[in-house]
């Protein structure tokens, strides 16, 4: 069998069948489900589906090497945690080859150990055990935890008097100090207050750039594309798309806007062929992004066509930030044969993925065709709260001198 | 929709036969008994840091908030040795023998093991389902659930040995060389013990209404274990049946041992009241008991082991 050279990770076509509904758990129900599974059992029982079974995982497959973090996004129920689940051997795969190699570090519902009854620090030896750390160990990170927790003097109090938040931070503050050779993580980017996310994140960042490999699933998805160097888009347990973060996270975040592309796209005399971004990634916030749309226009546009349509659409939220159209603009219609326009948009919004999308709209009926997608990465200037970057420039004086010059 | 969705599983499960990836990987992963058995020892050891704290925490949470503390382990034994009184009282009114001080001190002996028995027993069996929480989300191996439970009923059992252990001497027992059995016969406790705490938590989390069955037999096991009485008060049949119950040897061998400095490398004949003799304590015991407890260390742990990877998806 070919194993990963050292650490890291290794799913191969994995599928996964789960049973919706209730399994037999008394015995009164075992002899009939025994005696009918005794009727039916054949060679293709992992292969065929029962009543009441579904796939969860369909053919998943993924590698991580060192040095790389693989990002898991999709909606609801579409296997993702299934995934960490069968990595972490929680569940075995119904066929298939889930493998990880080295010391893993699960930071997955980081405070399910700890028992209500125990003070904080009672418990860190607990949960630090069960993530799989040795009693030394924590009792030498012990301070660096309960430092990183902010618990402060309640770590001699009993967990259940602690505020969820507190039990959150603790149980992150103890996943954050492992010191593992692979790394899982399960949505545990949105623990705690606000200062608190940004020191879990920058520790988890931390982890991460340590070179080893790390599997990610988060709906936060400005998280992924910042912490992962790929990205797989699960839906109803199959792989829809694999590739960088950025693409994987359009795709899903875009997809219902997507699913009408193909049908009418050839029937339609101008098409565009192609959407690049210009810039450096990421653009800084207000700054401006620089595109080129190119196309052809065929014989029969007759003006009726408008390819100058851009829409910009958060990449996390997937919502519509800006749109126009050319004939808003006064741009005119191609002439018979290629085009090619320059485009540039001031990116006044905050840091984040941004879905540029184009597409084709028939002037009279007000048909739209979606051609291309292009995606931006808007990173910090000026930190600012809020949905637009409205670039304040101040002119201070005190005492009548002027203090700061206008930006 | 239904309909929809069985056609594409049909063609699913079609695509699957036709790959030429790996066989079924559960076909390939199957090992030998004894590699499952290396592979759970290895497992454990890997993790005894948390099977300490697993123990720790079982421990303090019994005794935290509680006001007697550890007088409970020491209180639980007490109340079988008195009811155990009681009857050997009522039965000595039918039967003109007299309860004297070694009767007491033998009981006092059989009453903590099967208190450590029906603890174990009773928490261990329901161990992997309140845990649920981290069957479900975190892996570990599952087997350190039952045994920390039997190990943290363990130490509840050690702190009433030595209550008993000051009582032993005003009931007639003495300091011999025997008492090098203790241990022996304590070791062969705990791995039975452990092996019916490793099947039953097992069984549980598949079928939940293991652990009534398991409740009703714990309270009337008591009379299939010669704990207020002596084999021999059941007659020849009745005491060899008695004697079958891997618990009585154990027992027994302890009372043997502690309370009249028996060698269990040598029978124990007495007398039954129509005056013929009954074997009380034969050196086949300890290979019978043994025997047992290996037994049913490696069907429980090698099915336990198997079951394993199912637990997440049955609880």
């Amino acid at each position: 069998m070919p194993l990963v050279s050292a650490a890291g990770i290794r799913f191969e076509q994995v599928w996964k069948k789960f049973r919706s509904g209730q399994v037999h758990d008394s015995l009164r129900d075992l002899i009939p489900s025994l005696l009918r599974r005794a009727g039916t059992r054949s060679a293709r029982e992992h292969h065929s589906l029962e009543k009441r079974e579904f796939w969860a995982l369909q053919d998943v497959s993924f590698h991580v090497a060192p040095g790389e973090a693989l990002g898991i996004i999709g909606p609801n129920g579409a296997g993702k945690s299934t995934v960490l689940k069968v990595l972490n051997r929680i569940l075995r795969p119904t066929h298939g080859i889930a493998e990880m190699r080295g010391r893993v570090g699960a930071l997955i519902e980081i405070s399910a150990g700890f028992h209500q009854d125990l003070t904080g620090g009672e418990n860190i030896f607990l949960q630090g055990a069960i993530m799989g750390m040795k009693k030394r160990e924590i009792e030498q990170k012990f301070d660096q935890i309960v430092e990183f927790s902010g618990v402060g003097e309640f770590i001699t109090t009993p967990v259940k008097r602690y505020s969820s938040g507190m039990n959150a931070r603790l149980g992150f503050a103890i996943a954050a100090h492992l010191d593992p050779e692979v790394l899982i993580i399960d949505e545990v980017l949105s623990v705690g207050d606000l200062s608190f996310q940004e020191r879990a994140f920058a520790r988890i960042s931390e982890m991460v750039r340590s070179g080893i490999p790390v599997v990610l699933v988060s709906h936060q998805l400005d998280r992924v594309a910042t912490l992962c160097t790929k990205a797989i888009f699960l839906e109803q347990g199959k792989v829809r798309m694999a590739g960088s973060p950025e693409s994987c996270i359009a795709e899903y975040v875009l997809k219902p806007a997507r699913t009408t592309e193909a049908e009418s796209r050839a029937s339609y005399p101008v098409r565009i062929h192609a959407l690049h971004v210009q810039s450096e990634s990421p653009i800084g916030s207000g700054n401006f992004v620089q595109l080129v749309l190119s196309g052809e226009a065929d014989e029969g546009a007759n003006g009726r066509f408008d390819p100058y349509n851009i829409s910009v659409r958060s990449a996390q939220t997937g919502k519509l930030v800006f749109r126009v159209q050319g004939t808003s603009l006064g741009l005119g219609f191609p002439a018979v044969g290629p085009f090619t326009a320059h485009i540039e948009l001031q990116m006044n919004v905050p840091a984040g993925i941004y879905a540029i999308e184009s597409g084709v709209r028939e002037r009279y009926n007000g048909q739209f065709n979606h051609g291309p997608v292009a995606y931006v990465q808007v990173a910090d200037g000026v930190r600012f709260e809020g949905n637009v970057q409205m670039n304040p420039r101040f002119r201070v004086t005190h005492n009548a001198d002027l203090v700061t010059q206008p930006l | 929709m239904l309909t929809g969705y069985d056609v594409t599983s049909t063609r699913l499960a079609d695509q699957i036969d036709a790959q030429s990836s790996p066989p079924d990987a559960a076909g390939a992963a199957r090992t030998s008994i004894w590699g499952d058995l290396v592979e759970v020892m290895q497992d454990v050891v890997g993790a005894r840091d948390l099977v300490y704290q697993l123990t720790l925490r079982d421990i303090r949470i019994k005794y935290k908030q509680a006001v007697m503390g550890f007088a409970w382990a020491v209180l639980m034994p007490v109340l079988v040795v008195m009811a155990g009184i009681l009857i050997r009282f009522i039965m000595a009114r039918a039967s003109g023998e007299a309860v004297g001080g070694p009767v007491i001190g033998g009981m006092a002996v059989k009453a903590l093991c099967w208190s450590f028995f029906v603890g174990a027993i009773g928490l261990a069996t329901t161990s992997l389902i309140t845990n649920m929480a981290l069957l479900t989300k975190i892996y570990f191996p599952r087997e350190v659930l039952p045994l920390s439970t039997t190990l943290a009923q363990t130490v509840d059992t050690l702190i009433g040995a030595v209550a008993v252990a000051c009582l032993l001497p005003f009931v007639g027992a003495q300091w011999t060389l025997q008492l090098i059995w203790v241990p022996v016969l304590f070791i062969l406790l705990f791995g039975f013990t452990l092996a019916v705490a490793v099947f039953l938590s097992c069984a549980n989390l598949f079928f939940r209404d293991v652990k009534y069955i398991v409740q009703v037999l714990l309270t009337f096991g008591i009379f299939a274990t010669p704990v207020l009485f002596e084999p021999q008060m059941l007659g020849r049949t009745g005491g060899r049946l008695l004697m079958l119950n891997p618990l009585s040897p154990i027992m027994e061998g302890l009372r043997l041992t502690i309370m009249q400095g028996r060698n269990l490398f040598a029978p124990v004949v007495v007398t039954l009241r129509d005056g013929a003799p009954f074997v009380a304590w034969s050196p086949w015991y300890l290979g019978y008991v043994a025997l047992w407890t290996t037994i049913g260390l490696v069907v429980s742990v090698v099915v336990f082991r198997r079951a394993a990877f199912a637990f997440a998806e049955y609880i």
